[in-house]
């Protein structure tokens, strides 16, 4: 049996015995798990064909990160919708760290700028930078809602705007940065990170995979911290209202 | 309405204030006079518009219409940062802020002066409180003595009016009345007291005037009469020059 061919049976069969595994203990999720699966095999084959394609073509790269950089902010900005403008903080907070990282390891050489090379690098520091804006969104809302007695009473007390949101906006970054240091700390030793893993597949030395996957880590954590302080920044200017208020989301009566 | 004839007032005045929640009326040109050295109940059910009444004085809420004036300037012109250090707040619910009462009730004074320090003591005593609690950690202290910390803290900015809102919500009979004399010995002092509550025994107790909220339109007057007409659930309560309606 022919490998590509070896894969393809391994995988259908696995994800046919676990909705067989599910629909026997009554779990009522066979149907969950197929079209999770479904969807996941259409989306890669989509995503193999058109990277094929962009590696032949080389100035659709910078459309297929246009497309990533769009996604993410949708992603991330749906989970701010309560704030006027969540579509554009998410962009700016997203685009900016994550793409000035890319720039910068692509002019120092650092990768070579190839959609081959740049592609899944602009890809991880695009997810980071989603994830770090959804987190820091996500808890900036929630203070926004559930918090507007402690705003309204530094308010009361004579603070700006601004200042009676520092604590929040404080909170919510180092809430959101918690669990992405917890996951560069644990690289190697819990889990093996994707490019590290993607890399020895593709035939790379672990050598190799070890030092590009260190390069793409600690690259994050300054994408994502970027893209935390950029969401608070954003968020404070939209939920400052003139007169030194604040934005309430589910107001008092 | 008589007690706003003038605009002169030395203290707070609301004139013609009108809120509204979409399609809903929270306040109905709403005008009066909260001069210092006064006590002023604001009276009303739940619901009533005093909470978004309170937050007007300060521009916490800016009014769809109407003006509010401090010692006769309009609030609107003023830093609202500095309006909400003349016009202290303090809210429904006693927010502590992290840390102990000391970090609470000096919150905002940078490089506290000695004159602060003594201005923090006073206020805690004024409160109900000795300086025993400095150190403690806000978020320890039971909702009576959350109420009087935040007092404290309001107190120590040194206001020249308050704004209490359901100062005795989360309070004991016997704390409620000692909070009472506290109002009352501080607009002895000169302060403005505004207050908003649905607890008429401690309106009565305070109140040199009382103004009615009742679907947001307000009556203001003598408090024995208001309050009378508060209790029999506002049925003779209504504006002098509206008739009564069917």
């Amino acid at each position: 049996m022919s490998r590509p061919l070896a894969q393809l049976l391994a995988s259908a069969a696995f994800v046919l015995a676990a909705a067989l595994l599910a629909y026997r203990q009554r779990l009522n999720l066979s149907r969950s798990l197929l079209i999770a699966a479904a969807r996941a095999a259409a989306q890669l084959a989509v995503v193999g064909a058109l990277i094929a394609l962009v590696f032949r073509v080389p100035a659709l790269a910078i459309a297929f990160v246009a497309v990533m950089v769009l996604t993410a902010s949708l992603t991330a900005g749906s989970r701010m919708r309560a704030l006027p403008g969540a579509r554009r903080i998410a962009v700016s907070a997203i685009a900016l760290p994550a793409l000035s990282a890319v720039g910068v390891l692509l002019a120092i050489g650092a990768f070579a700028a190839t959609p081959r090379a740049t592609i899944p690098t602009a890809g991880i520091l695009i997810g980071g930078a989603m994830l770090a804006t959804t987190l820091t969104g996500r808890r900036l809302v929630e203070g926004l809602a559930d918090g507007v007695d402690e705003i309204e009473a530094r308010l009361s007390l004579g603070d700006r705007a601004r200042d009676a949101l520092a604590p929040l906006t404080r909170r919510a970054i180092a809430g959101a940065m918690v669990p992405l240091i917890d996951q560069t700390r644990s690289a190697g030793l819990v889990t093996l990170p994707g490019t590290f893993v993607g890399l020895v597949l593709g035939g790379a030395s672990p050598g190799t995979a070890a030092r590009v996957q260190l390069v793409v880590l600690l690259t994050l954590l300054l994408v994502q911290l970027l893209s935390a302080l950029l969401t608070a920044e954003l968020v404070t200017r939209a939920a400052t209202l003139p007169g030194e208020r604040v934005l309430a989301l589910g107001a008092p009566a | 309405m008589s007690a706003a004839s003038s605009d002169r007032i030395d203290g707070l005045a609301a004139r013609d204030l009108h809120v509204a929640r979409g399609e809903r009326a929270v306040l109905r040109e709403v005008s009066f006079d909260a001069p210092k050295r006064t006590v002023v109940a604001l009276v009303g059910p739940s619901g009533a518009g005093k909470s978004t009444l309170l937050r007007c004085l300060n521009r916490l809420h800016v009014p769809d219409r109407g003006r509010v004036l401090l010692d006769g300037e309009d609030t609107a012109a003023l830093d609202p940062c500095t309006l909400r250090r003349r016009v202290g707040l303090v809210g429904q619910t006693p927010v502590m802020l992290p840390g102990s009462v000391r970090e609470n009730v000096a919150y905002g004074l940078d490089a506290p002066t000695a004159a602060d320090a003594g201005r923090l003591t006073r206020a805690l005593r004024e409160a109900g409180l000795d300086t025993s609690f400095l150190d403690r950690a806000a978020s320890e202290l039971s909702g009576g003595e959350r109420a009087r910390v935040a007092l404290a803290r309001a107190l120590t900015r040194a206001p020249e009016l308050l704004l209490l809102d359901e100062p005795t919500a989360a309070l004991d009979a016997a704390v409620a009345r000692h909070i009472a004399a506290t109002v009352r010995a501080l607009a002895r002092d000169g302060l403005g007291v505004v207050v908003a509550t649905h607890d008429l025994a401690f309106a009565a107790d305070v109140a040199d005037r009382v103004v009615a909220l009742r679907d947001g339109t307000a009556v203001s007057g003598a408090p024995a009469e208001l309050l009378a007409a508060a209790r029999d659930d506002g049925a003779t309560v209504r504006p002098a020059h509206e008739e009564p309606r069917a």
